[in-house]
């Protein structure tokens, strides 16, 4: 009975542990290298969100700076008589 | 996006929002980015992140409006937006269009499309292929 606790748990562990390294190199197949996939787990996914806008919502304010650095602005100011297209990213 | 900027900047406007850099020295840095020299640590303050924004812009002559999101990332926050993503927003303030999350999600003819159903397709700018030899 204990023996057969013990090659289920056998199991469970080597199961477990394929997966868990199928899923490591898909990522480092995805993301390119091992070294990317780990940057990827530590500093990518964790700042990824879907969020929770939906087409509809009225759009969330936020105050900006203009690239003097001396003038801010709030982003829902460019509203106006036109569709506005917001354009998220950074160089890197 | 440059591109969809000048077919369509008569007809909508346009708001870059720089955020938080996605691939900086001291978190995960791309090869490509040594390649292409673009070498940055995520900025810490401000400042850091308008001297970053100003470099990206004097780089590529970039001709977008711009705005910098502040260091505690609120634009971010609000639209979900890193690393890259693109929205867009009606004449009365309302979400018209959300994009998918970057990079694997970003894909800036959707926006396009949505302009061109809205507007017409921009005008074709002819191409120097397809001219005749020679300028006749």
């Amino acid at each position: 009975m204990s023996d057969k606790r013990h090659g289920a748990r056998r199991w469970t562990v080597a199961v477990l542990g394929a997966l868990i390294l199928a899923a490591f190199g898909g990522l480092c197949y995805l993301a390119g290298s091992p070294k990317d996939a780990y940057g990827m787990i530590r500093f990518a996914l964790p700042h990824m969100h879907r969020g929770t806008l939906r087409v509809g919502d009225d759009a969330p304010d936020a105050r900006l700076i203009a690239l003097d650095g001396t003038s801010r602005f709030h982003l829902r100011e460019r509203t106006r008589q036109r569709p506005l297209v917001l354009v998220f990213g950074s160089f890197t | 996006m440059v591109k969809i900027y000048n077919d369509y900047k008569d007809h909508a406007d346009f708001l870059t929002i720089y955020v938080r850099e996605a691939h900086p020295t001291d978190e995960w840095q791309m090869k490509s980015n040594v390649k292409d020299d673009v070498c940055y640590a995520q900025p810490r303050n401000v400042e850091q992140r308008l001297a970053i924004a100003n470099d990206f812009v004097k780089r590529f002559s970039y001709p977008l409006p711009f705005g910098v999101d502040d260091i505690n990332n609120a634009a971010n926050d609000a639209y979900a937006a890193w690393p890259e993503r693109l929205y867009i927003l009606d004449e009365s303030g309302h979400i018209a269009y959300r994009g998918g999350m970057g990079p694997f999600y970003y894909n800036p003819e959707e926006a396009r499309a949505w302009l061109a159903a809205r507007f017409g397709p921009a005008p074709q700018t002819p191409s120097r292929c397809s001219s005749s030899p020679h300028g006749q």
